[in-house]
């Protein structure tokens, strides 16, 4: 074995990905040097003149050259969680770090039966909500209107899933049913939801609701936009276990039946376990869009994350700051989001290669 | 009694009308407590305030509009804004869509390389987050007189870009532009439509060129013909004073939305491209090569137009869903539709009136969208066979 | 034929996929321990009559009745005949996602309620007797055609039923892999069971069948014991057909 050729297939191979003809080479000159001064003008501005701590503030303002990183040292709390009591945060950031473990213990397979996936939601999300609002256990009491930040993206996000999963299988069940008139009334149900768009859905269900609901059930403004929402999910979500049931072979259900099993033993134990196999790279997807729209709800009127990111550099003191404040509220929406696409990627490879 | 449920002919009609009576009685629930409620609170319903003067005015409209005009006509306003933006950002959204895509399939790794950085960063951040970015960003700009400044005859500041224009009515430049649209569409269905395949090379160039010359008469006619009088055709922003006279002002607010929106779809519609060229074969281009057609004409008469065909259905959701995010304009002041609508909740307080009004808006604009992309992709779709690697 | 004699009794039965007419006039006869073979060309409703059998497919007029029960809307009887009939498909239909064992306990446990100690010892039983017991923790697709199949086999026997539904179960495999499916079914026959097979192995029904049925167009042509049925076909059609089948 030449121990002088894998250097040489390397530098190969370097060429032909980036050097195999003219254009090419022009390409990759352009796109690379374009590439590095982007880099450069950003590494200058948010590493080299940055200003890092709050005691710097006065370094930072109009005509500094570079990022003002001191806002968030002095603004991080608001941003993860918003007007939370300053003695409580503590549990805030519990309680976020559990929905963020619970996810991560959704992804291994162990986890993968219904019973096992919804129980380890439902604890951990009542664990989140007994830290968040306390009362009981010696915790003082901290009430819905109080919460914000991450930690309200957080509880939305969770609380739209845990809703609309179960409803999405319903209505993905209904659609597919035999009976013409459930079949098609659930099918113009589910399109036209699916044509409105997610905010004016929210709006209506914070605004409209109050009319039309009997008093008992009209609730907390937040407790119905998630409702609202909720609702837009199980019609997107069930559209995907649709698709997800389709591609199943009929002659599953029809094993299933001459074997005798019953209708909600067929749904249960062979249809929705394929199905959502199936349509697991979808419902990942769907799953982080989700987690990004409920940046809608500060229309609404919310204290989430973009809200308190607004509220973090709008007063006078840092409202220069604003590519500051953004960049970093983008970071955390970042790591979220490209953890569970990743994870979405992973799981679409993994089911790739179990098929072959 | 209890041999009956277990008929399945009757359990299926007991569940069919069992289910639509619920809806029924949910819906027939739902009216009688609004009733009640309005009834309580003293309010009118009906669609009768429609012909009521507003009061108030929008910062952006493209027909004539001012605070003597009625609600029926802001909200066409908030319509018009609304699919004027909706047009211009999924043109632009497409635009750079192709562009990252065929970025992302070129070979080339510098290419895919910032192609897969741009689709990440602009996917994974919420829509609302960038269009509050860039707001933050275009109005900070310098004042007018340190604009930027592009070739003398297009400027940026923190009021908003200042465009050279036309002196003509907006309504000739609106008939202008769907001439154009109209254009347009009869043009590619010229070039791909089957019926039109047997038609001989220079016949359907003639017809095209003809397509095209056609279009541009009847534009500069409609323009001429709705020429402002005693106004020179061409208007170039000037600086007079403190601010910019002339040409056309596209407000911050319309900018950031067209921003965001045409770079957060880009990215969308970025990946969907990705996997239409995916979906090809390499033995299709393969074949193309066999036949000694060069890597460009194997790249626009093959893979273009199969990685087109594959992807039409998610496209169209692509920018059904686009269309929907245009919803945004209210984060940053934009009057689109549903601002529109919110503001006049605001004013009128005829709420329900209002919101059937907005969902039935976009559920009719969305249907429409759909059924017109969903012609086109029936006309253009492969029969038969599926792509085959 | 006394009727607790009588597996399975179609009488007049017709069969409409909208307005295509599928099954026309059928009448047959099973009795309990009779093997019955049918066989026709494609398209002639071999398979969509055995699949009426377990209500796979809802006959439109004249009545089916499996072990004394009438099959019609009545959900119970529905639910009682699939339990006494098992089915093997042509494409095995093994659930994916369950190893061996667990697609035969499936339906023991949840239909007949046994608890998963017994329901295993039954399926180890017949796993045995199809001659895959070390297979019992694999999943279907690591599996052969042949192999699935006999799982399949297998499965339906779990839940112990007195008539066996085979359509045709040796279509899909590879050539080499028959033979084990088949002597898995001759085995089953010499045993007693009651069994109606589509299938155009011809082979098995010389060996194994009470009666072969030559069906048509959605008829009935020809029924008769395999001596007569392969040496002296009374039809044309039939003649046609055994030509065409047997003449490889």
């Amino acid at each position: 074995m030449d121990a002088t050729l894998p250097r040489q297939t390397r530098l190969r191979a370097l060429r032909t990905d980036y050097f195999s003809t003219r254009l090419d080479t022009l390409v990759t000159l352009g796109f690379g040097l374009l590439a590095a001064w982007v880099l450069w003008s950003l590494f200058d501005w948010g590493v080299l003149h940055a200003v890092w701590s709050a005691e710097n503030r006065e370094a930072c303002g109009h005509g500094a050259e570079g990022a003002c990183w001191a806002v968030i040292d002095a603004r991080w709390r608001l941003i993860f969680f918003g007007l939370y009591p300053f003695e409580e945060q503590w549990r805030s950031a519990l309680a976020c770090a559990v929905i963020v473990l619970t996810g991560g213990a959704s992804c291994a397979p162990w986890f993968w039966t219904a019973r096992r996936l919804a129980a380890l939601w439902v604890a951990g999300f009542v664990t989140f909500y007994v830290l968040m609002r306390g009362g009981i256990f010696g915790l003082t009491e901290v009430s819905e209107q109080n919460w914000g930040g991450l930690s309200l993206t957080i509880f939305i996000f969770a609380s739209v899933t845990l809703l609309g999963m179960p409803l999405a299988i319903v209505f993905a069940l209904l659609r597919r049913s035999q009976l013409p008139w459930i079949a098609r009334t659930m099918g113009v149900i589910i399109d036209a939801i699916r044509s409105l768009p997610l905010l004016s859905i929210m709006f209506t269900f914070a605004i409209v609701l109050p009319f039309v609901l009997p008093g008992w059930m009209i609730g907390d403004k937040l407790h119905r936009v998630i409702a609202g929402y909720a609702l837009f999910f199980a019609c997107y979500q069930a559209e995907i276990i649709r698709g997800g049931i389709q591609s199943l072979p009929g002659g599953q259900e029809e094993a299933a039946q001459a074997l005798g099993l019953g209708y909600w033993h067929r749904i249960g134990h062979i249809i929705l376990p394929q199905a959502f196999r199936n349509a697991l790279p979808a419902t990942i997807n769907q799953l982080v869009i989700t987690f990004k729209e409920t940046s809608l709800v500060v229309i609404i009127g919310f204290f989430e994350i973009l809200a308190s990111g607004n509220a973090a550099y709008g007063n006078s003191e840092w409202n220069f700051a604003h590519v500051e404040v953004y960049a970093f509220v983008g970071l955390i929406y970042f790591v979220f989001v490209f953890a569970l696409s990743r994870y979405g990627a992973y799981l679409e490879r993994r089911m790739a290669v179990a098929e072959r | 009694m209890i041999s009956l449920l277990r008929q399945k002919s009757f359990r299926d009609t007991a569940s069919q009308v069992g289910f639509i009576g619920v809806l029924i009685l949910l819906v027939v629930t739902f009216a009688l407590t609004a009733k009640t409620n309005l009834d309580a609170q003293g309010m009118t319903s009906g669609f009768g305030f429609l012909e009521r003067a507003t009061g108030w005015g929008v910062s952006f409209s493209l027909i004539p509009f001012d605070t003597n005009d009625t609600y029926a006509r802001v909200i066409l306003v908030g319509l018009l804004n609304s699919l004027f933006l909706g047009a211009i950002s999924l043109t632009l959204a497409t635009v750079i869509g192709i562009g990252i895509g065929i970025m992302r399939v070129s070979g080339n790794k510098m290419a895919e390389l910032i192609g897969t950085v741009y689709v990440e960063i602009f996917r994974n951040l919420p829509l609302l987050l960038q269009a509050f970015f860039w707001y933050a960003v275009l109005t900070t700009l310098p004042r007018p007189r340190d604009a930027l400044e592009f070739g003398g005859v297009a400027f940026l500041n923190g009021r908003g870009a200042y465009l050279p224009g036309l002196n003509v009515t907006g309504f000739s430049v609106f008939l202008a532009a769907i001439a154009l649209a109209v254009t347009v569409g009869l043009w590619l269905w010229l070039r791909s439509a089957r019926r039109f395949a047997r038609m001989a090379p220079h016949i359907k160039k003639a017809w095209s060129r003809g397509l095209w010359l056609g279009w541009a008469a009847l534009a500069v006619a409609l323009l001429w013909a709705g020429r402002i009088p005693e106004t020179p055709l061409l208007s170039i922003p000037t600086l007079k004073g403190l601010n910019f006279r002339e040409g056309i002002r596209v407000s911050p607010e319309l900018l950031t939305c067209i921003i965001a929106i045409s770079v957060y779809g880009g990215a969308y519609i970025g990946e969907i491209v990705r996997a239409g060229f995916n979906a090809v074969g390499k033995g299709q281009s393969e074949a193309g090569h066999a036949l000694g057609l060069s890597t460009w004409q194997t790249f626009t008469r093959i893979r273009l137009p199969l990685a087109i065909r594959a992807v039409m259905p998610m496209l169209i959701n692509q920018y059904v869903w686009l269309f929907k995010s245009t919803t945004i304009g209210i984060a940053v002041g934009f009057v689109d539709f549903f601002m529109v609508i919110s503001t006049s909740i605001n004013q009128s307080g005829q709420t329900l009136e209002l919101i059937a009004i907005l969902m039935g808006g976009f559920l009719v604009i969305n249907y429409s969208m759909a059924w017109v992309l969903n012609r086109v992709n029936d006309a253009i779709k492969l029969k038969g066979t599926q792509l085959r690697t | 034929m006394p009727i607790s004699q009588t597996a399975v009794r179609i009488s007049q039965m017709d069969k409409y996929y909208g307005t295509f007419h599928a099954l026309k006039g059928i009448n047959l006869e099973v009795a309990k321990g009779e093997k019955i073979v049918v066989c026709g060309p494609s398209g002639s409703g071999k398979s969509t009559l055995i699949r009426c059998i377990n209500r796979l497919e809802e006959h439109q007029s004249g009545t089916i009745t499996v072990l004394g029960t009438e099959l019609d809307d009545n959900l119970d009887n529905i639910d009682e005949i699939r339990r006494e009939t098992g089915m093997v498909f042509q494409h095995f239909n093994l659930f994916p996602h369950m190893t061996i064992l667990e697609n035969c306990i499936l339906a023991p446990k949840l239909v007949r309620k046994q608890s998963r100690a017994e329901a295993e010892e039954v399926a180890m039983e017949y796993l045995t007797r199809v001659k895959i017991p070390e297979q019992a923790d694999k999943y279907p697709g690591q599996l052969s055609g042949g192999q699935q199949q006999r799982v399949a086999i297998a499965r339906a026997l779990c839940m112990k039923p007195e008539i066996m539904l085979f359509d045709e179960p040796t279509s899909a495999l590879d050539p080499e892999m028959i033979s084990e499916v088949l002597d898995v079914m001759v085995g089953l026959a010499q045993d007693g069971m009651t069994m109606i097979c589509v299938t155009h192995e011809m082979g098995f029904a010389r060996q194994v069948a009470d009666r072969v049925i030559f069906m048509a167009d959605g008829e009935i042509v020809e029924e008769a014991a395999p001596e007569t049925f392969f040496t002296t076909p009374k039809h044309e059609r039939t003649q046609a057909f055994l030509g065409q089948i047997l003449g490889h």
